[in-house]
């Protein structure tokens, strides 16, 4: 927003960006990629009708706008520019969010490999994971959990191999919602057992669940844990690291949503995800511990020896 | 997502000081830039200006959580240094004021009566009423203003953190600790000079001077703890702490002045301690002890001004 004073204009954010398509639509509002008409620049323009009562802003807004420009500082987190009020034909208030354009999301760019045989190159999977943890480490340095990891709200450049976090708080509203019928039930794919169990209380470590999951299927292309449903999903998760139990995980039997499951016991990852080198292996053990507070942290997780080859000087 | 806007860096009280660099690193973005404190001093007008909004925004806000009044003025400020004192007229102060308060309520998700606001800025002249719509239009012009960057990172955010490092055990002893600290710092943010130093500063500041007055045997530790902390620069808080301790001074001479025990922060405190013994009966004895000190530290510091320098505390 322009200095209020003599001769200075103030653009609405109609006059300010050509749209040029749309892009998405979500609960609250759409998507458009749009030009900015002084300098050329393409963005997202993500605008959302204010539920407005007489207060105004609402705080949840209020909030949320003001976390996602405090982590637009950091380069793997998706960049909230500018915000712009304005008034739609009926004269109520919108929103406008102007965040930087990405060209693709995670999510295509695994299903781009879609040759048998051909695999992401692993010096690509670790600087992607690598820039995935910084970006992580980021939010949680900042007390901000992101709760929906997966693919879908990863963005890319795919000429610099740059990746972003996208879909934090109300931007989330913005994500083309899924289509009835559809098989691909996206959030519970890369949610946390405790999550799954009922845990009230949520933690950084739901994050890094979803982080390990996104890192074994960058290896193999596929999900690790594609349940179509919770009870499935824990099924899933029990099939391979074993069914938990009081041992390896204190306190799950008490959680408010266990039961009686089926005992298995414990498969090397290595038969889940093959052709992930040793170190690769032990730091995405470390990223599905069971028990939440085990579970390593992002900040920890850039410091694992996987990393120890990566050149990180542009990320 | 999800976030503790008023404790952000209460996940990592079992983690190292190392862990926890983002805020330090970011509390820059949330005040306002250096050249604030110098211009306001080169005007009487701007000074009387802010400590007028100051003044509205601590009526409105005086029964509620300190961290909004706190955030409120932080608004305030982060706008008059981007706009400037544009209408020197007292019912754009009242409106200012308001819109602060309002965006901070909103930020803190604190519920508040529009009417009681309408009550309060009507007191004392018959003069404007604001319609929703106006408050909404200067709300706008704030959040623009402020490129909606409104979740300040104030020097509350930090005392947990500090806190811990302190490694004081009973929780009644840190709630009072916090308590106190949290009273300097909202008393301190009226004054201009505190306005230079970052609010991780001011935190560290604002905690060593209240362990001081309560637990002054421990404080030699505490000031250990935060000079060992590789984001606190030592001098900065060394000056931050007489500025601190100043206007601390200021304030029991206030007290002296009024000649009234009534509401005033040493019976606050005298209330906590007694408060404090009928809690804990094993810790009679301790609690007594520093009480005794306490008193005794009192009327040692009604009649000496003499500041108490920093190195003295070296050689405890």
């Amino acid at each position: 927003m322009e200095k209020t004073g003599a001769g200075v204009v103030v653009l609405s954010a109609k006059e300010a960006f050509e749209k040029l398509e749309k892009v998405g639509e979500g609960t609250y509002g759409k998507v458009y990629r749009a030009r900015e008409k002084a300098t050329g620049k393409i963005v997202a323009l993500k605008k959302t009708r204010l539920h407005e009562d007489q207060d105004g802003v609402p705080p949840t807004t209020l909030r949320e706008v003001s976390i996602l420009r405090m982590l637009s500082r950091d380069p793997h987190v998706v960049s909230l520019m500018d915000v712009k009020q304005g008034q739609n034909k009926e004269g109520k208030t919108v929103l406008y969010l102007v965040f930087e354009y990405m060209d693709t999301d995670l999510k295509k760019f695994i299903r781009s490999f879609d040759q048998p045989g051909q695999n992401i190159p692993p010096e690509t999977i670790k600087s992607l994971m690598y820039q995935l943890c910084k970006g992580i480490a980021f939010c949680h340095g900042h007390g901000i959990l992101h709760r929906d990891l997966k693919p879908h709200n990863l963005l890319m450049d795919r000429k610099t191999m740059m990746l972003k976090i996208a879909d934090l708080g109300l931007a989330r509203a913005f994500t083309v919602p899924i289509k009835k019928y559809t098989h691909e039930i996206l959030t519970l794919w890369y949610r946390a057992p405790e999550v799954l169990l009922g845990a009230t209380h949520y933690s950084m470590a739901v994050d890094i669940w979803s982080v390990g999951c996104i890192f074994a299927e960058l290896v193999t292309r596929r999900a690790l844990f594609p349940g179509d449903s919770e009870l499935q999903q824990l099924l899933h998760i029990f099939r391979l690291l074993g069914t938990p139990n009081e041992e390896v995980w204190p306190g799950v039997s008490k959680l408010k949503d266990w039961h009686e499951y089926p005992q298995w016991n414990s498969q090397s990852l290595s038969t889940a995800v093959p052709g992930l080198e040793e170190l690769g292996l032990d730091l995405l053990s470390q990223m599905l511990e069971y028990e939440p507070s085990k579970r390593i942290s992002a900040k920890k997780a850039m410091e694992h020896a996987y990393f120890d080859d990566l050149d990180k000087r542009n990320l | 997502m999800d976030f503790d806007l008023e404790n952000p860096l209460g996940n990592f009280h079992d983690l190292p000081c190392d862990a926890v660099p983002s805020l330090f690193l970011i509390e820059s973005d949330h005040i306002p830039p250096p050249n604030y404190c110098q211009s306001l001093k080169a005007s009487d007008f701007d000074i009387s200006v802010r400590r007028d909004v100051v003044s509205l925004i601590s009526q409105l806000s005086c029964t509620f959580d300190p961290v909004l009044p706190y955030l409120a003025i932080n608004y305030l400020d982060r706008f008059l240094a981007n706009q400037g004192i544009l209408q020197p007229k007292p019912w754009a102060n009242k409106l200012l004021a308001v819109s602060c308060f309002s965006l901070a309520a909103k930020m803190l998700k604190t519920e508040y009566s529009a009417t009681d606001v309408q009550v309060l800025m009507n007191h004392g002249d018959g003069g404007a009423i604001f319609e929703t719509q106006t408050i909404q239009r200067m709300e706008g012009i704030v959040l623009g203003a402020l490129q909606w960057r409104m979740r300040s990172i104030t020097p509350f955010s930090f005392i947990p953190f500090f806190v811990n490092l302190f490694r004081l055990k009973d929780p009644a002893l840190r709630q009072v600790l916090k308590d106190r600290a949290s009273e300097i710092i909202l008393k301190s943010q009226r004054e201009i000079k505190v306005l230079e130093f970052k609010p991780s500063t001011v935190a560290a500041s604002a905690l060593l001077y209240a362990s001081h007055e309560l637990f002054p045997f421990q404080y030699p530790c505490f000031l250990r703890a935060i000079s060992d902390c590789s984001y606190i620069n030592k001098e900065t808080v060394v000056q931050c702490y007489n500025v601190i301790q100043d206007i601390a001074r200021e304030e029991y001479e206030s007290v002296l002045n009024i000649n009234s025990t009534s509401d005033t922060p040493v019976n606050v405190l005298d209330e906590h301690f007694l408060s404090l013994e009928s809690e804990k009966t094993n810790g009679t004895n301790v609690v007594v002890t520093q009480e005794q000190d306490f008193k005794r530290r009192k009327t040692t510091d009604y009649g000496n001004n003499r500041r108490v320098p920093f190195s003295h505390f070296h050689q405890c």
